[in-house]
């Protein structure tokens, strides 16, 4: 068996909204503000499958951050900032004046940072449910235009499936979409059932 | 792997052992490695020097208690979620500022103030041993500067391009953009929204008269007393061309417009610029248009102004140094309130 089934895009659902409500608790730390994150949704697509729709993106250009994981599935992480209000967001949680397109490119570090306390949050929940762990590269931060992405997405060969979690943010009145997407090979997403299975097993 | 192509990494590798002391305390940022019980376990020069604790006073103390002042609760939540996770963090100067008590060696003075920090948290693993924490520190202070250049002078940048450069209110640039902002709030709020037109009287015969240099300063003066006559922050005068001017005013039903038409008018009046080859009396006045957006009207941006410089026109027809209002309903035909002063 070579994909997940309902029951384990549940168990992982349960898992990154885990993972959601520590991102959650580390950012609220950060902006003295209440912060809530979400996991409503999560699928396994073919990387060949995804486009702009699917991700209900809107907008040319985005920001992402991006980690590469190893463990006993590799994983390439992709944080996808899709609207401007996840930059508004950052620009309140810095009380920055810049304008939305100068943030973008201009707090290429605190982008960083939030795509890397939600990526750590979210894979840190996955390793505390499987009881395994994980190695990862520092976040590596891009701006770029959605063709861009899903081109670099489609073109991954090694990467034929992919594991989309849409993300609501919300801090005070704003509020954000975003999205989290796992490259994974197919012997990742294998290792990934696996996991999973050993995990369902067990309970 | 061969012999041969082992030697040359090894060489280097040889090479780092012995260099590694050297480099490690010579590098241009901190760097402190903790162990499991945060503990530190290595301490380089450069946190010497910007955190006045020597290595030895560093060495197997528990991170949090070196600092004479304790890191940021932040900091801490991360280095131990490195930790736990194995996942490397990092802390942006731009949402922490200075977690760690680090200073600038230079700074002398008693109320020196936190180095701007970029930190970053890496877990280093061995098969042997427990895990441990790598923690980079760089000194930010140099690009927080440079930001804060670029920002203040894109600040006088954006606040050139809106500015007109000889009376230093609002140009028109700046007014088209705002009137459009104002015109979508009005319609949002169900807002009236009053636009005034208004030209000094006979100015090319004053500039003619008097010279281009007395015409900035009467200029200058109309401006400036526009401006004393604005009542809240939304208000806006700008100079909309040659001795044009106009008065965008929120939230102004109709009436209202008219009895401050009334009032600017008189005002420019009172300041009693002499100007005898006005064929009003002996000193500079105005002439003004006044139209209001009436929210049950859709009208657009074009049409408001319009209106008003149709008002402003009608007044100049009427006698000038008057003010007039044209409703937007009745765009080709003039509202009864005039007003005249002499």
């Amino acid at each position: 068996m070579n994909t997940l089934t309902e029951l384990h895009l549940d168990a992982l659902s349960e898992v990154f909204n885990v993972g959601a409500g520590r991102a959650a608790a580390s950012l609220s730390e950060i902006v003295g503000d209440e912060v809530r994150l979400s996991v409503p949704k999560v699928e396994v697509r073919k990387s060949t499958e995804i486009d702009a729709s699917i991700m209900a993106i809107s907008g040319n250009r985005f920001g992402a951050v991006t980690q590469q994981f190893t463990g006993p599935f590799n994983a390439e992480a992709v944080l996808i900032f899709t609207e401007d209000h996840a930059l508004e967001i950052v620009r309140d949680m810095m009380g920055s004046q810049m304008s939305i397109e100068e943030l973008a490119e201009f707090e290429q570090e605190a982008m960083c940072e939030l795509g890397n306390i939600i990526l750590n949050a979210c894979l840190s929940a996955v390793a505390d449910m499987l009881d395994i762990s994980f190695n990862s590269s520092l976040p590596h931060y891009a701006i770029a235009s959605t063709e861009d992405l899903f081109k670099r997405i489609a073109q991954t060969t090694e990467h034929p499936y992919i594991l989309v979690l849409h993300i609501d943010l919300a801090i005070e009145k704003r509020h954000s979409e975003g999205h989290l997407v796992f490259l994974l090979s197919s012997a990742s997403l294998k290792n990934l059932v696996d996991q999973i299975d050993r995990f369902l097993g067990n309970i | 792997m061969t012999e041969s192509a082992r030697e040359p990494v090894n060489s280097s590798q040889q090479l780092l052992v012995k260099k590694a002391d050297q480099i490690f305390n010579t590098i241009n940022m901190g760097l402190i490695l903790v162990n499991a019980n945060e503990q530190v376990l290595m301490w380089n020069d450069w946190m010497v020097k910007h955190s006045d604790v020597s290595t030895d006073q560093a060495i197997t103390k528990k991170l949090a208690e070196v600092f004479n002042e304790s890191p940021s609760a932040a900091f801490l939540t991360s280095l131990r979620n490195t930790l736990n996770y194995g996942l490397p963090v990092v802390l942006s100067n731009a949402l922490h500022r200075s977690p760690l008590a680090l200073y600038d060696p230079s700074d002398l003075s008693n109320d020196r103030v936190r180095m701007h920090q970029s930190i970053s948290i890496t877990p280093l693993f061995s098969d042997d041993e427990e895990r441990c924490c790598l923690i980079q520190i760089t000194d930010s202070s140099a690009s927080i500067k440079r930001e804060k250049m670029l920002r203040s002078h894109s600040e006088i940048l954006k606040k050139e391009a809106s500015t007109d450069s000889l009376t230093g209110i609002y140009n028109r640039r700046f007014f088209d953009e705002h009137f459009a902002i104002a015109m979508a709030h009005s319609r949002r709020q169900k807002l009236p929204l009053s636009i005034f037109m208004l030209d000094i009287d006979f100015f090319k015969e004053y500039n003619d008269f008097y010279g281009h240099i007395a015409g900035d300063k009467a200029l200058i003066k109309v401006a400036k007393t526009l401006k004393t006559q604005l009542l809240r922050a939304t208000d806006i005068v700008a100079r909309y061309g040659g001795e044009e001017f106009v008065l965008m005013m929120p939230n102004m039903p109709e009436q209202g417009a008219m009895q401050f038409a009334e009032k600017i008018r008189a005002a420019i009046f009172d300041i009693a610029i002499p100007h005898i080859k006005s064929r009003i009396c002996q000193q500079i006045s105005i002439s003004i248009g006044v139209s209001t957006y009436l929210s049950d009207k859709d009208i657009s941006l074009h049409n408001l102004l319009e209106a008003a410089d149709a008002a402003l026109y009608k007044a100049k027809q009427s006698g000038r140094n008057q003010s007039h209002y044209l409703a937007l309903e009745h765009e080709q035909n003039p509202a009864p309130t005039d007003t005249k002063d002499v």
